[in-house]
């Protein structure tokens, strides 16, 4: 008995040691030669804020660094430091030249020629060349080997979307290589935000050979990609996120101080606020309920996205196709409560549909040029309802389709208790989980929906071309108005800038006022953020942070 | 015993193929797909239709099915469609482990400490000790494992700083995940096992025993526990299976890459072969574990015998 007993505690103990093997707690594999570093690990946990060491957080698992696929913001977090396209956006959201030396523009602003810079390399030594960028976008474009951000290349090279749809070869597509460090690059349209669109990660190069040699490993493990941004990957696992290094073959390297930046998959928000007051990490993303216990620390923060929030009425349903019950429901709420009380994380109220701070013209941003277009009236919003009821004959049963997260459901109720004080109606909650809602509103079976859209480029055209002749006009709540078809067109044309940004002014002006969408709020985030960290950037859109510039002192 | 055995595994086989098939088409039913973005909604009806043809998703489901099934029973579970480029078995072996740990410390310790606690309870009956350890007991089932874990990590890990906040990065930081775990399984367990331990002191072989003569430990141990255990055995089955297949709570909070928040989120992004690949991975070892748990029932209890073993 006795030596049954110790055997079986031996297969437990047995087993438990080859659980523990497989557990994989540093992260590297045992066989990697970089353990042996593993004695001075508990000096490693115990840093301050005088080790030239940076800690993020990622809030969920990293899904692919493969960059012409991959399509999500935690992807896009890595690889915007990692690797670097022809130009890279500063602190103000301005491209400046990264890749690229500099560059020409032709008269009719169709044709982009980048010089690149000399002694740019990839973090094995290759030198970057003007084909590393032509290879990596092909690729980008190609069905094959693209992702759904494929639309960011083809809608605006030249030749493009007829590569992407198989109907033309790769020498369609205008983009020349001259020489190593000359690439030419042919529009369809005029595109202000064009230097935007290279910083984006769908732009970055890739090493032809480099990536061949990987075949389907490529963009795997931390040493099946080559790097040629600020840092290079030491180490990366889906589930606990990635360490970075200062790369030493950086054109720049000279100007990025902080030597390690490690960035870890942590799900929970309060588990992130503990790692934080525990100073293991540097900056921390607060949910609202933690706002206001940390709203007066010298340490909290908000920053805005651009992506904003809006109710989409559909048009080809009733009764949103009478134009009096849309005003309606457009004017009879005001998102300032919304935003203060009810979501109380940094996002501000809309009363327009592009927010704030995107680029306008001539140094102003689009919001600053508009102004507010929807100004919330409960009187009148009061007399077009009846107005509307009137015509229609009858009170409609009104249906608002809404996504299952927390956040939806909040603004779901919030529009429902004003409507029921401001108009004196019912309106229903129709939930859904947030795919299930795409489905709904792509077969056009809602009446309102509370929808959203986050920007591509720092330009008002990635939000207002949505609506011009979309390919699935039931998703965009079947608004047809030639003018407003017609105002977009001849903005994608445009090669004077002014005129330009007049028509898409117009634009937002004519869709708002024709009752197909209701304003909601503009994305934001409230945040706590160490003392000794600074230069620390983040973009309203694309790909963000950037940690070139910060640093710990 | 072979025969058993035999008939066993055919069952199991039979059982496994209908729940490939009860998932694969119920998961269908989920609404959307695994591209899901606001971005694809962009594209206009035959544009998602090519994009769904790269993955096959625009056949019809039975040709999919049929498909699937091939490649499992040659063994392919697929790539995941969320994780794009990793297969779904390399995808669970890599976030087996980290969960199995948890899982494996917790039934260890939440087995010793509540069979302790229970026998205690039951020998010192209607005493304090009772009292005190059904009171745990009580806490243990009515308290959350994700309030216990919140609170570990507040006081032990930021308070005192005694063990890591989060973070899967050395042997330390599976110690409070696995205490949170096995905070139910302690609660659990005593309570069963003083019921368990009650009723068998009642029994008339108990006074055999100590009308022979047998010293007190023996006949606690050989004839009290022994028998008291049997019934504990039943639930230590499903208790296996829910631990070591991973926590979605507890290893968010503590941030372990392990394999419970991977089955919601899979769902969530309608990873079809990922949700595939765990439900067969969780239901193979469920039934795998019930298996050897009938086979320890004879080992343990020798009243118990399966059936052809007397041939």
């Amino acid at each position: 008995m006795k030596y049954a007993w110790s055997k079986k505690m031996s297969i437990l103990l047995l087993s438990l040691m080859v659980l523990l093997a497989g557990c994989n707690f540093s992260g590297k594999s045992s066989t990697e030669p970089t353990e042996s570093e593993g004695g001075d690990k508990p000096a490693e946990q115990s840093r301050g804020k005088d080790e030239n060491v940076l800690n993020m957080s990622l809030d969920n698992d990293i899904p692919d660094l493969n960059q012409v696929k991959t399509t999500d913001a935690i992807s896009f977090a890595i690889l915007n430091n990692v690797m670097e396209g022809l130009f890279r956006l500063d602190e103000n959201n301005e491209p400046q030249p990264a890749m690229a030396e500099s560059y020409e523009k032709s008269e009719d602003g169709l044709t982009y020629t980048f010089k690149l810079k000399d002694g740019i390399n990839w973090s094995n030594g290759d030198p970057v060349t003007a084909n590393d960028f032509k290879y990596s976008w092909l690729r980008a474009m190609h069905p094959d080997t693209a992702g759904s951000y494929a639309s960011i290349l083809t809608e605006y090279i030249k030749g493009g979307a007829v590569f992407a749809a198989r109907e033309a070869e790769a020498d369609a597509v205008a983009i020349e290589v001259k020489d190593d460090r000359t690439l030419t690059v042919e529009l369809v349209q005029p595109t202000p935000f064009f230097l935007g669109l290279t910083a984006f990660v769908t732009y970055f190069p890739l090493n032809e050979k480099f990536v061949s040699e990987q075949g389907d490993m490529f963009a795997l493990t931390y040493d099946s990609v080559l790097y040629n941004g600020p840092y290079v990957l030491t180490d990366y696992d889906q589930a606990k996120g990635v360490s970075m290094e200062k790369n030493p073959e950086y054109w720049d390297k000279e100007n990025v101080a902080i030597e390690k930046v490690n960035m870890k998959v942590i799900k929970e928000q309060s588990t992130a606020l503990n790692l934080y007051e525990a100073g293991e990490l540097d900056k921390v993303y607060l949910s609202s309920a933690d706002v206001d216990t940390y709203k007066d620390s010298p340490e909290f923060a908000t920053e805005t996205e651009f992506r904003s929030y809006f109710i989409q009425f559909n048009l080809g349903k009733e009764p949103f196709n009478n134009e009096n019950i849309r005003k309606a429901l457009q004017l009879a709420y005001d998102p300032e409560v919304l935003t203060s009380v009810i979501l109380n994380n940094g996002s501000e109220p809309a009363y327009g549909l592009i927010a704030p701070k995107m680029a306008g013209v001539d140094g102003k941003s689009f919001r600053e040029l508009q102004g507010d277009v929807i100004k919330p009236d409960v009187e009148k919003a009061k007399e077009l309802w009846e107005k509307g009821v009137e015509e229609l004959g009858k009170t409609p049963e009104i249906e608002l389709l809404i996504s299952d997260d927390t956040v939806s459901k909040d603004t779901g109720t919030f529009l429902q208790s004003e409507y029921k004080k401001n108009l004196g109606i019912d309106i229903n909650l129709a939930t859904q989980p947030y795919s299930g809602r795409l489905d709904t509103m792509r077969a056009g079976d809602y009446q309102m929906a509370v929808n959203r859209w986050g920007a591509d480029y720092n330009d008002s055209m990635t939000y207002l071309d949505l609506w011009e002749k979309p390919s699935n006009p039931h998703f965009r709540g079947n608004y047809t108005s030639s003018k407003y078809d017609e105002l977009v067109a001849s903005a994608k044309t445009e090669a004077d800038d002014k005129v330009r940004m007049d028509k898409l002014l117009e634009a937002e002006k004519l869709i708002l006022e024709d009752g197909a969408l209701g304003p909601l709020y503009y994305d934001g985030l409230s945040y706590l953020q160490k003392p000794y960290l600074k230069g620390l950037v983040t973009h309203p859109y694309g790909a963000s942070p950037e940690l070139k510039w910060a640093t710990v002192q | 015993m072979k025969k058993y055995l035999f008939v066993r595994i055919i069952n199991i086989l039979i059982t496994l193929y209908i729940i490939a098939t009860a998932t694969f088409f119920l998961m269908k039913q989920l609404p959307g797909s695994p591209f899901d973005e606001e971005r694809l909604s962009n594209l206009s009806e035959e544009q998602r239709i090519e994009f769904y043809a790269k993955y096959g998703l625009d056949k019809p489901l039975s040709e999919q099915y049929v498909l699937y099934l091939k490649n499992l029973v040659q063994g392919d579970l697929g790539d995941s469609f969320y994780f794009k480029g990793q297969g779904v078995s390399e995808l669970i072996a890599g976030r087996i482990g980290p969960s199995a740990l948890l899982g494996f410390q917790a039934v260890l310790l939440g087995f010793t400490l509540g069979i302790v606690l229970g026998i205690i309870a039951a020998f010192k009956h209607n005493t304090m000790w009772d009292f005190s350890t059904m009171l745990v007991a009580v806490l243990g089932v009515s308290v959350p494992n994700f309030v216990f874990a919140a609170l570990l990590q507040y006081y032990v890990g930021l308070k005192l700083g005694i063990l890591p906040v989060a973070f899967w990065e050395s042997y330390s930081s599976s110690i409070m995940p696995s205490l949170a775990l096995s905070l139910i399984v302690i609660a659990l367990i005593a309570r069963f096992t003083r019921n368990e331990m009650l009723e068998v002191l009642q029994q008339d072989y108990m006074l055999t025993a100590r009308a022979k003569g047998l010293s007190q430990f023996k006949v606690i141990y050989k004839h009290a526990i022994r028998n008291a255990l049997i019934p504990v055995i039943t639930i230590l089955g499903p208790i296996v299976v829910s631990l070591l297949t991973g926590s979605l709570v507890i290893e968010n909070i503590f941030g372990v890459p392990g394999i419970g928040s991977l089955f919601v989120d899979s769902i969530k992004v309608n990873d079809y072969t990922t949700i595939m690949g765990l439900t067969l991975f969780y239901s193979a070892f469920f039934v795998l574990t019930m298996l050897v748990i009938d086979l320890l029932y004879g080992v343990i209890d020798p009243r118990i015998r399966i059936s052809g073993a007397k041939e």
